[in-house]
């Protein structure tokens, strides 16, 4: 079977692309770097792919704020490449830096091009967090790539702005709609505002969500960066099956695959 | 027409006011400050206010949680207002991106700029504020300044300076010195060279020439003191460059390329080499670390990507050499920072530029002497991969052409003491001169990016770096075969106004030069365009054997290249050896009496700089974007035990590992040049070996930094040298890259002289070929046995070194090593200790009360699960068992003391904590 293509979409200061691309194509994807400019003069067509992935980094220097200029890109420049792109039921997914501008262009969390209705704040620290956090799916979550993740995964973050905050009303139409993906854990898997298990003080631990229809999926923390056992600090001392990021990818090539 | 917007946040925390609040009440104890608030300011320049909302609403400020004025005060109440902006013509990296997102927005601004204003809320006078800003230093008037009125422009402004002549040939030897002393660092014998050549010549130098002479003879670029003859104590000796790379080169199974390129090239697997380089930023970094460090970390990165054809920088270590933060200030001598200013400055730094090229940083180290407190160290290592096959320069041919990429050009970094000041003023316009610049993280991402697609596409010929000398250095140099036309007028400029010589020697940060042929031209401009990264070709290769140069039409500049690589004196050097060896093993003052004084000796220990944990600066800096590391810096079961060395995959499909270390020790190179240097570099190995590497498949990078070499400094740098030589010799490895800075002096005006502690860092790099073969320090049983592997003197033994290190490797590489810890400062103890913290284990002991602090390189702590075992692998080398690990997190030395790991973990851990938490 003809494997899923996957669009990495790159801008200046992208740096997790090929981490990114790793874990797709180890999940049976194929993954192609493109770069913004590349969809802005039409070298690239979205039409030729199933995934637009935006991935870890910090696009334009995340000037003004993080994801903020590539944001204003997508909305002005490729609003409706990106609107035929969904209509054609292409999945959208950002990490980190991109969950930051999905979030900036109103796709995440209603699918709004171009209204924004959340925001990623400025971590409660006050600054840049690199280390490891534990994660659990959500189970009200209606997100169809979530089947066989673990509870209490472990997950690396490295960011600075990754606080999901919004109005009490729209962070109440987010859960009850079952658009919270992923939420930070303690050690008993209870989710948890508790620093450093939640890094950045978001809002109900949410640290990823989806839109309505599930196929547009942010989060702040990395699968990508644990899709092989020896990415993960403690390798040497745990007993780990399977790298906790590497579902998270086979059930998005799978769902391509096979329409769920 | 400027148009202000204020941002502000309205909902949530405003983190940068509640920071400098807690500061004033906290460090300042001023209470009268109620709040501050911090205000995102934003100047539009060339649009209408209604263009300007349309900016607000849709880029400036996000209504979730902030709320926007224009052209007014956004709050009102009775407070006292400061703002800080970046001075004209210093980089703001936020303005590209503003004017970026106004074009996609379809509004076109002519200049930008944005800032921060502070509120001071509270019964206040506006001179307290200034008092409190100058107190909390929340800007450095190199590069900030308080705005006091509005500027009624944003654009820089300027006319072209001119290109003088100097009239050298009729100068006496007085007015040469003169010359020099404020314009060119060079000695009389050098400045006569000079002078013959433009008497021959019958002609006077322009300043461009002479810049450019200055430039290329500069110790800097040329090294004068490494490849000066040695008269020690009466006796000549070979110059220091020759005796390193002499014993350098007869250990080159691994070398692909050593002291040719910009970074030491050695072989990896499959196909493919890697590559590494450190380099220091000392003098920038004692007068505005910010922007010092940042440039520092640019400015190697730089150098590992402008290896042969272009390589992918890997990961990066810092090294940082301070005062301790706590230093009573009374002590610091006049012009120098505060220790903990500089501290926090520096982290910042690594922060905002390394965390944003995506280079991890993950390996580095912090040493405390008070004698760093006017010069300190900031020393940045960069590591990287590229095809072996590409890991040469070409070398240029006749048609080559050089294309200027990345950042534009302006007057960063041309130090005011190329120019009286007098003439500086004349051109001064309305830029500032700075000698320090602002780094501009995506500037040098993007360009990196385009080099590796156009290197993949086989494109370039050879990639050089834009760093000291700017186009002089790097045009110079790869034009010396050959001969090459410059022409000045085609470089981009941030703004007008720069003479032709201040183009040519200008050190602006985030530009690479690449030479290719000229077919490839197209291709190149528009893989660059892909990238948003500006191409111009500036120059070209014609055979002449000279430098030309032209502004326009005018030739502005003439010289053989013969005379210019060539014509340098070689530099006849005194030195003399008048000091002791005074190195010597730890003797406690008075050795602690009874278990209570113990606890506290071993808390005083575990909470000196040099020891104490550094995980809350490992925290702030991205040390995981890539994706390979395979060593943290941080393991164990509470991911805080922390780790010798970094392991990464470069190539995240496959096994290979790429191995880091370093080692130093300021205070005993001090005490001891020569012990001193082979306890660094045996410290440097050991970390490299007790993570699982063969040292035999590693290379190393060596830095000097010292004293301006005097007689007796040169003396001693002439044994550190030694050292050097020596540890290759026994270890039979070659260094193949390093960097002198021998300027760690600081002079002032009534007299005072401080001597930074001379230093040696040797940094090593090599390779696995199965990342699964190394090993982390956490311990990972109970009940197994804790071994002492090594010899255990501060004189290292150059006998027993090479064994111990082998030993260790093939116990590692066969799987039976479960933990192991480098000894080092602290001594054993304190690897115990870390062992323990990383298992959440205790550890039963006997071991010597003379032996628990010996600060010793070349030993290791190792984890292994039984004493027969041990024999088994150990009998060859001194070894020794020193007890057991057990469950009860509790520290227990045989008849000594015992004590819980989590209370001496407080010690450990509370000093960063207490600066970066």
């Amino acid at each position: 079977m003809i494997k899923p293509k996957i669009c990495i979409l790159r801008s200046d200061g992208t740096n997790c692309d090929v981490e990114l691309a790793y874990a797709f194509d180890k999940a049976g994807g194929n993954s192609q770097f493109v770069h913004v400019n590349e969809l802005r003069t039409k070298k690239v067509s979205l039409k030729d792919f199933q995934v637009l992935a935006f991935p870890g980094g910090f696009s334009y220097g995340d000037d003004i704020a993080s994801g903020k200029i590539l944001a204003v890109e997508m909305v002005s420049s490729l609003k409706e490449e990106l609107e035929s792109f969904r209509e054609k039921g292409g999945l959208i997914i950002g990490i980190c830096n991109g969950f930051q501008t999905l979030i900036r262009t109103g796709l995440l969390p209603f699918g709004s091009l171009g209204k924004m209705d959340a925001t990623l704040a400025p971590n409660d620290s006050g600054h840049f967090e690199c280390r490891w956090v534990r994660l659990s799916p959500d189970k009200k979550s209606k997100c169809p790539f979530l089947q066989r993740i673990e509870d209490m995964g472990w997950y690396s973050v490295n960011h600075g702005e990754g606080k999901f905050f919004a109005s009490d009303e729209i962070i109440k139409k987010v859960e009850e709609r079952g658009l919270v993906a992923f939420r930070y854990v303690d050690e008993k898997g209870q989710s948890t505002q508790k620093y450093p298990q939640n890094p950045n003080g978001s809002i109900n631990a949410i640290a990823g969500i989806t839109d309505p229809t599930g196929r547009i999926f942010g989060m702040m923390p990395h699968p990508e960066k644990f899709v092989d056992l020896t990415q993960y600090p403690n390798w040497r001392r745990e007993k780990i099956i399977k790298p906790h990021g590497l579902s998270l990818f086979e059930n998005i090539i799978k769902f391509l695959k096979e329409g769920k | 027409m400027i148009q202000k917007v204020r941002v502000i946040t309205k909902i949530g925390s405003d983190l940068k006011g509640e920071g400098i609040l807690s500061d004033i009440h906290k460090i300042l104890r001023i209470k009268s400050v109620e709040k501050v608030t911090a205000i995102k300011v934003y100047r539009l320049e060339g649009v209408s206010q209604k263009q300007a909302k349309v900016l607000a609403d849709k880029l400036l400020c996000e209504e979730i949680n902030q709320s926007y004025s224009i052209n007014k005060q956004i709050l009102d109440g009775e407070f006292q207002v400061l703002e800080i902006a970046y001075k004209s013509g210093v980089m703001n990296p936020e303005v590209e991106s503003i004017l970026k997102a106004a074009s996609d927005l379809r509004i076109k601004l002519l200049a930008a700029d944005s800032s921060f204003e502070y509120i001071f809320h509270g019964k206040l006078k506006k001179d307290e504020v200034l008092k409190i800003i100058e107190k909390l230093r929340l800007f450095n008037p190199l590069t900030e300044h308080i705005v006091d009125k509005e500027p009624p422009t944003l654009l820089i402004k300027g006319s072209l300076g001119k290109t003088q002549s100097i009239p050298i040939r009729k100068c006496t030897d007085k007015l040469l010195l003169e010359l020099s002393k404020d314009k060119l660092f060079l000695n009389l014998e050098e400045m006569k060279v000079i002078q013959k050549y433009f008497q021959k010549i019958k002609r006077d130098p322009t300043d461009l020439e002479l810049e450019t002479l200055a430039q290329t003879w500069s110790e800097h670029c040329a090294h004068k003191t490494f490849k000066a003859k040695i008269i020690l104590d009466g006796k000549e000796k070979e110059p220091f460059f020759t005796r390193l790379k002499k014993e350098a080169l007869k250990h080159n199974k691994n070398i692909v390329s050593a002291f040719v390129d910009n970074a030491g090239v050695m072989d990896f697997y499959d196909g493919w080499a890697i590559n590494g380089k450190a380099e220091t930023h000392n003098a920038p970094s004692a007068i505005e670390p910010y922007g010092g460090a940042m440039t520092g970390s640019g400015g190697v990165f730089r150098d590992v990507v402008a290896t042969g054809q272009g390589a992918k920088t890997l990961m990066s270590t810092d090294i940082f050499c301070l005062a301790p933060p706590s230093m009573d200030k009374s002590k610091l001598p006049v012009g120098t920072l505060p220790p903990d200013y500089i501290l926090k400055r520096v982290v910042a730094a690594v922060r905002d530029y390394d965390n944003r090229v995506g280079i991890p940083t993950n390996n580095g180290s912090f040493h405390f002497h008070e004698d760093f407190r006017a010069k300190p160290i900031v020393l940045v290592g960069a590591y990287g991969i590229l095809p072996k096959d590409k890991a040469q320069k070409g070398s240029p041919k006749v048609g080559d052409i050089a294309i200027v990429i990345g950042g534009r050009t302006g007057r960063d970094g041309i130090h005011g003491a190329t120019f009286s000041s007098a003439e500086m003023t004349e051109r001064t316009i309305s830029v500032n001169e700075t000698a320090v610049q602002i780094g501009n993280a995506i500037e040098e991402k993007r360009t990196f990016d385009a080099i590796l697609e156009a290197r993949d596409k086989n494109l370039i010929r050879a990639v050089q770096d834009l760093g000291a000398g700017g186009f002089s250095s790097a045009i110079g140099e790869m034009g010396q075969d050959l001969g090459v036309t410059v022409h000045l007028e085609k470089a981009p400029l941030k703004y007008q106004g720069l003479s032709p010589w201040e183009i040519w020697v200008s050190e602006s940060q985030e530009r690479m030069l690449i030479i290719l042929p000229g077919k490839n031209l197209k291709k190149f401009s528009k893989i660059c365009q892909k990238y948003n990264v500006e191409a111009t070709e500036v120059a070209w290769f014609d055979g002449s054997k000279r430098l030309n140069i032209y502004f326009g039409k005018r030739k502005v500049g003439d010289l053989e290249m013969k005379f210019l690589y060539g014509g340098l004196p070689q530099r006849v050097l005194r030195a003399k050896r008048n000091f002791q060896f005074p190195i010597s093993n730890f003797q406690f003052p008075k050795e602690p009496k009874d278990e209570k004084e113990w606890i506290k000796t071993l808390e005083k220990v575990l909470e000196s700089g040099d020891v104490n944990s550094k995980e809350p600066i490992l925290r702030l800096y991205d040390h995981n974007v890539q994706g390979a590391s395979v060593l943290h810096p941080f393991i164990g079961v509470g991911m805080d035990g922390p780790s010798d060395a970094a392991v990464i995959r470069p190539l995240l499909d496959k096994p290979y590992g790429l191995i880091v270390s370093h080692g130093l020790s300021p205070k005993l190179t001090a005490e001891d040049p020569y012990w001193g240097t082979l306890w660094s570099a045996a410290e440097a190995i050991s970390n490299y070996v007790v993570v699982g590497g063969d040292y035999k498949e590693a290379c190393l990078i060596n830095n000097y930094i010292w004293p301006f070499p005097d007689e007796e400094w040169l003396g001693k740098l002439d044994s550190c040298v030694m050292g050097v030589v020596d540890f290759m010799k026994a270890l039979k490895i070659p260094v193949i890259s390093g960097k002198d800075s021998l300027s760690a002096t600081y002079r002032g005006s009534d007299g005072f002289i401080l001597y930074s502690p001379p230093t040696l860092c040797i940094s090593v790099f090599g390779k696995i070929p199965d990342v699964k073969k190394t090993i982390s320090s956490d311990f990972k049983k109970i009940g197994s046995t804790i071994v002492l592997v090594g010899k255990q003197d501060r004189k290292v033994d150059l006998k027993v070194l090479p064994k111990v290190l082998d030993t260790m490797y093939k116990a590692i590489s066969n799987g039976k090593v479960l933990a192991s810890h480098d000894v080092s400062e602290g001594g054993l103890i304190t690897s115990i200790f870390e062992m323990c913290v990383g298992g959440d284990f205790g550890a039963s002991l006997s071991v010597k009360a003379s032996e628990l602090l010996l600060e010793t390189a070349g030993c290791f702590i190792v984890e292994v699960d039984g004493g027969q075992t041990a024999k088994k692998l150990f009998k060859a080398v001194p070894y020794k068992i020193l007890g057991k690990t057990t469950e009860d997190p509790v520290i227990s030395v045989d008849k000594l003391f015992s004590v819980k790991v989590v209370d001496l973990e407080k010690a450990w851990k509370k000093p960063m904590q207490g600066i970066f938490s």
